[in-house]
């Protein structure tokens, strides 16, 4: 096809963009910088944030009060004896009845 | 062999569709079979059959994608418009638990003591692990695209280093959901609350445990064993769509359950 000069110059310019854009060269770098200045800082940030506030919590349990609206046990649960949920804990979650064991 | 005068794959007959519908039945009616009888045998039976069906039914995709050139552009086209109404559907899929919360929180009804958190429910602080939480995947979706630049530049060592670190988030992520959920104050039986909040961030977690195996299992795995070049490689594309989907679902979780909601 015969072009005249200003079409070549044109179409080797999107030529060059075209290719500038597929190699991506520094797109990589970008990235990695982006994840060790900011991604990373930030879960450090955020982990040290975790650890400090967990330090000033306290460990009562709010006093049993057996509400019709919370443990609720309309049939058994399929596992274990039926009255425990999966991922129970007995310093936080208690049974209908109340928390078990005699610390609390 | 007759020649082809055209680039799309004529996919060959497979058992794989046969066998994950047999495992769909048998793990629903499994799974019904377990809450009501106590019995896991059909259950386990149907996650079995699944779980070789992913296997083989994925292995078969690899290897027409990678080793017999039947993922040409326009194929590899046809996947992209596979898996944008898939995510689509998921997307959907956790509407409707947010519908379900807001339901239930916008108006709490007197049962519930009129009020959000309901009555007798300590809320998990926002600002403690699920901040971090929330750090967590947005670090993972830089690493991620880290990982794809690195990919696309052909920096092989770069990609790999890149995608394990992706991957090892998305585990340290799953692992401080799994310590909340044990230290959480409220369990799925306290009511709406705990519903609500267990079935939306549990199929989260699910997504992050799916999205984590696609990344690692599939195609960590397949980088290092050179599929990917720098022009094909729809499948890691695939994975890091989806993982930047879990990520933007959490996002609206943190911001209604966890801050809106306590």
């Amino acid at each position: 096809m015969r072009l005249g000069p200003t079409a070549t110059v044109a179409r080797r310019a999107f030529a060059s963009a075209a290719a500038g854009h597929g190699s991506h060269e520094g797109g990589g770098k970008t990235w990695k910088v982006l994840s060790f200045v900011v991604a990373l800082p930030g879960v450090a940030v955020c982990m040290l944030n975790a650890y400090i506030k967990k330090q000033h919590h306290s460990h009562d349990s709010p006093p049993f009060t057996a509400y019709s609206h919370l443990r609720i046990r309309t049939k058994p649960f399929p596992w274990g004896d039926g009255n425990h949920t999966l991922f129970h804990n007995p310093h936080t979650n208690p049974l209908p009845t109340g928390f078990e064991g005699p610390h609390h | 062999m007759a020649r082809q005068a055209h680039a799309y794959h004529m996919v060959d007959p497979s058992p794989w569709p046969l066998t994950g519908a047999t495992a769909a039945l048998l793990l629903t009616s499994g799974l019904a079979v377990w809450f009501h009888y106590h019995s896991t045998t059909l259950m386990t039976l149907g996650l079995i059959l699944m779980l070789l069906t992913m296997y083989q039914w994925w292995r078969d995709i690899v290897r027409e994608g990678t080793y017999m050139g039947h993922h040409t552009p326009p194929v590899q086209k046809g996947l992209r418009y596979g898996m944008i109404p898939f995510i689509t559907s998921e997307v959907f899929f956790f509407l409707g638990f947010f519908w379900a919360f807001f339901h239930s929180s916008l108006a709490p009804t007197p049962e519930l003591g009129g009020c959000w958190p309901p009555t007798g429910i300590t809320p998990l602080d926002p600002f403690e692990v699920p901040l971090l939480n929330t750090a967590v995947l947005l670090a993972s979706g830089v690493t991620v695209t880290w990982a794809h630049h690195s990919l696309m530049e052909g920096q092989r060592k770069e990609a790999i280093q890149s995608l394990a670190l992706t991957i090892l988030l998305g585990c340290y992520f799953t692992t401080l959901q799994a310590m909340e959920y044990y230290e959480a104050p409220f369990t799925i039986a306290d009511g709406v609350y705990g519903s609500t909040f267990f079935v939306a961030t549990g199929f989260h977690g699910l997504h992050v445990i799916i999205g984590t195996s696609f990344l690692a299992g599939i195609c960590l795995l397949r980088q290092i064993k050179y599929h990917f070049t720098s022009q094909h490689h729809f499948g890691f594309e695939a994975a890091a769509w989806y993982w930047h989907f879990v990520d933007v679902v959490w996002l609206f979780l943190y911001v209604s359950i966890y801050w809106w909601g306590s």
